[in-house]
């Protein structure tokens, strides 16, 4: 079972494969030390059996067929391991060769060849023969038996050195993986936990210095977020319900009271009639939330086009302006307008401006004024609402746009909160920004829409 | 609503069920539609009792289908004189069901009914052959209003001089009369008194005034409609003279039709 899990993690794997390569290199260098070897001990033997043969030449006949009967010299003892005077017909005169080895030419080349003695194995010998001037022929030969010793000793050390430096290299392999392998248990452990609910666990990440620590970092990160994400959505559930809530109740509490109190026609129609009214109150906020989340999800732009905010403006006072006039406010329109064009959808442009106008309305007090402009700075088009109502304290301004957010100065004024959510969702989709400030001289509220900058203003449709 | 079984009870081709207990909200009285029939494809059940015992308080003859296929199978029978198809249908769906229709002649208008409230979803209804769109939830009335609306249109698109009862208008000059007495009009103005004139003694609820004298849709408050329709009132009725626009209480507006 530890094996298994072992075996599947990715430092043993990389360990194993690091321990092949050493294996290989290891192989590979052995191979060359020992061709090395016997390349240089071949060239040794057939310098000495050259230089011998080419001494023993120069001797008298006699004097040689001495020296080989006796092996006179060190030389021949030591470093000449068989040695032989044959005649012409190939007959031995005198030496420790028995028979004239088979396949051997007197050409005084070394050859390797395979001597047969009289009793025991067969063994190679590199021989060398040479016809001396009165006919004879002199044949030296020199065993292998050192190059084999040599072999068989870089065996051995290969083997001694080979087989604790694997067991070392696996056994380190193990120690590491079986280590990662317990932080990968331990983070598995926590996202468990994540899993089962306790969503402010967090991995063991430390101070980040390895990869798989910078890896639970990113998804510490990530968890942050979506941690945030949530509590944002549980913040909005709860306004949501609380919202459907107040005009429910009242629903509630009207109808009961309708069937309870035995009520005329007349009273009956009337308690229905606002009922209603309170139902579409509750059916106006879930197609406002249905609408951000739309908007929000959306990633078509194909209703886009090239609009020009001077006419959205005109357009949304037109309509606009007798509701201000109604409530003795007045609605303005800075002029003159600059023909500044925006790419956006026409009917969600609208939809922004009114929904920053109608709250523009809402929050200014009678004998006020809201104020609509366009401005055009660096290329980048503008769109302004400002009122002249109590305006928005600087921490709360960040607030406003999100969902059900109402300061508690507005909490008499009669809307859905989600006004403002709308406008930010129609400005992220034409990625514009929404900025929030003070009026120009520190009084009331100016929503500003910034529309990212045109990067060609297409010909013939300005103004 | 308490409606009882009975009442609600599904029973197509009868046009004779009528909700005594239901109050009269003044439109039935001036809507005949004694031979109109209504084609309903619609397979939630609730909504589609509830809108046919609605139209039938109203009048209309109403038959149901639940399913695409036989919506269809309805729609090329070229007896409905309007058609209410769901978007959303089992098995054909309610798109496909106008589109098809479409490719064999019926011209029947069709108002699309959705949950869809999407921009697109409105395009796309309109596109497959739909002659209006209305996203669930919806007021009945709002329903009715659209089907009139589908049922009487078109008049003569092409005068150029509307009259209604005293009002005239000339559409060249953007000139209004009452009684020979002109009025000065805001072009906004002017534009929705025109589509009121073109459609007199239709009841017109506030979401399609703001629809098509607007072209606007989600705007956020209701009563823009009723403050542009109380200027345009003062405007036109002098004092002690007879108001033209009525208001039709929880629904819209009404251009009244002289006797």
């Amino acid at each position: 079972m530890f094996l298994t899990e072992l075996f599947r993690t990715a430092a043993f794997r990389i360990t194993l494969m690091a321990l092949a390569a050493m294996a290989g290199v290891m192989v590979m260098q052995f191979g060359l030390v020992y061709a090395q070897m016997e390349a240089v001990e071949s060239r040794r033997s057939t310098e000495l059996l050259e230089g011998e043969a080419e001494l023993l030449a120069q001797m008298s006949p006699e004097h040689l067929e001495y020296v080989i009967r006796r092996r006179a010299t060190g030389d021949l003892r030591l470093i000449i391991n068989s040695a032989g005077l044959f005649d012409a017909g190939h007959a031995l005169i005198a030496g420790d060769l028995h028979s004239w080895p088979h396949g051997l030419k007197a050409d005084g080349k070394p050859h390797n060849i395979e001597i047969y003695p009289e009793e025991g194995a067969p063994y190679p010998l590199r021989l060398l023969a040479v016809s001396l001037p009165n006919g004879t022929i002199l044949v030296l030969g020199r065993s292998f038996h050192l190059l084999a010793e040599q072999k068989l000793m870089l065996r051995h050390a290969m083997l001694v050195a080979a087989v604790p430096t694997f067991l070392f290299a696996l056994f380190l392999g193990i120690v590491l993986s079986h280590r990662a392998l317990s932080r990968v248990k331990e983070m598995h452990e926590a996202i468990d936990r994540i899993m089962a609910g306790d969503i402010h666990e967090r991995l063991p990440a430390a101070r980040e210095r390895d990869d798989l620590e910078r890896l639970a970092g990113s998804v510490n990160r990530m968890l942050d977020r979506l941690e945030r994400l949530m509590d944002g959505m549980r913040e909005v559930g709860n306004d949501i319900a609380h919202d459907l809530r107040t005009p429910l109740s009242r629903v509630r509490a009207r109808l009961e009271r309708a069937l309870s109190a035995g009520l005329g026609p007349v009273e009956l129609e009337a308690a229905m009639g606002r009922a209603v009214d309170d139902l579409d109150q509750c059916l106006g906020i879930i197609t406002a939330l249905l609408r951000i989340a739309e908007l929000e999800n959306s990633r078509r732009k194909a209703g886009f086009g090239q609009v020009a905010l001077r006419d959205l403006v005109a357009d949304v006072s037109d309509l606009y302006e007798p509701i201000a006039e109604m409530e003795n406010k007045r609605l303005l329109v800075f002029k003159p307008l600059p023909p500044v064009q925006v790419f956006g959808d026409r009917h969600l442009l609208i939809e922004l401006l009114a929904n920053l106008v109608d709250n523009g309305i809402k929050f200014t007090p009678e004998g006020g004024s809201i104020m609509l402009g366009v401005a055009e700075q660096g290329g980048r088009a503008e769109l302004s609402v400002t009122d002249t109502g109590a305006g928005i304290a600087p921490e709360e301004r960040q607030a406003v746009l999100s969902r059900f957010y109402r300061s508690d100065k507005s909490r008499h004024v009669p809307g859905s909160g989600l006004g403002l959510s709308l406008v930010c969702a129609i400005a992220h989709l034409h990625e514009a920004e929404v900025h929030v400030e003070s009026g120009p001289d520190g009084r009331g509220t100016c929503f500003r829409i910034c529309f990212p900058l045109m990067r060609e203003r297409p010909e013939g449709v300005a103004p | 609503m308490d409606m009882t079984k009975e009442d609600a009870a599904f029973l197509p081709h009868e046009d004779d069920v009528r909700d005594e207990g239901l109050p009269d909200n003044g439109i039935s009285a001036e809507s005949p539609h004694e031979d109109r029939m209504v084609l309903l494809v619609e397979d939630d059940t609730t909504i589609a009792e509830e809108i046919t015992a609605e139209l039938r308080v109203r009048g209309f003859r109403v038959r149901c289908e639940a399913t695409g296929d036989a919506g269809l199978e309805a729609a090329l029978l070229g007896e409905a004189d309007v058609m209410v198809v769901d978007r959303l249908l089992p098995g054909t769906d309610g798109l496909s069901v106008i589109e098809t229709m479409r490719q064999q002649g019926v011209r029947t208008p069709v108002l699309v009914l959705s949950a869809l409230s999407a921009v697109d979803d409105r395009v796309s209804g309109l596109k497959a052959g739909g002659d209006d769109y209305l996203t669930k939830p919806f007021a009945m009335e709002e329903l009715v209003a659209r089907l009139e609306a589908l049922l009487r249109r078109p008049d003569d698109v092409r005068a150029t001089r509307l009259r209604t009862g005293p009002l005239e208008m000339d559409l060249i000059e953007r000139r209004v009369w009452r009684d020979g007495r002109e009025i000065e009009l805001l072009p906004r103005e002017f534009r929705l008194l025109e589509y009121l004139m073109r459609r007199p003694g239709q009841v017109l609820t506030r979401s399609m005034l703001l629809e098509d004298v607007w072209q606007y849709r989600f705007i956020p408050r209701t009563n823009l409609v009723d403050v542009h329709i109380g200027k345009l009132r003062r405007k036109i009725d002098a004092p002690g003279e007879e108001p033209l626009i009525q208001s039709i209480r929880g629904t819209g507006f009404q251009l009244r039709v002289p006797d």
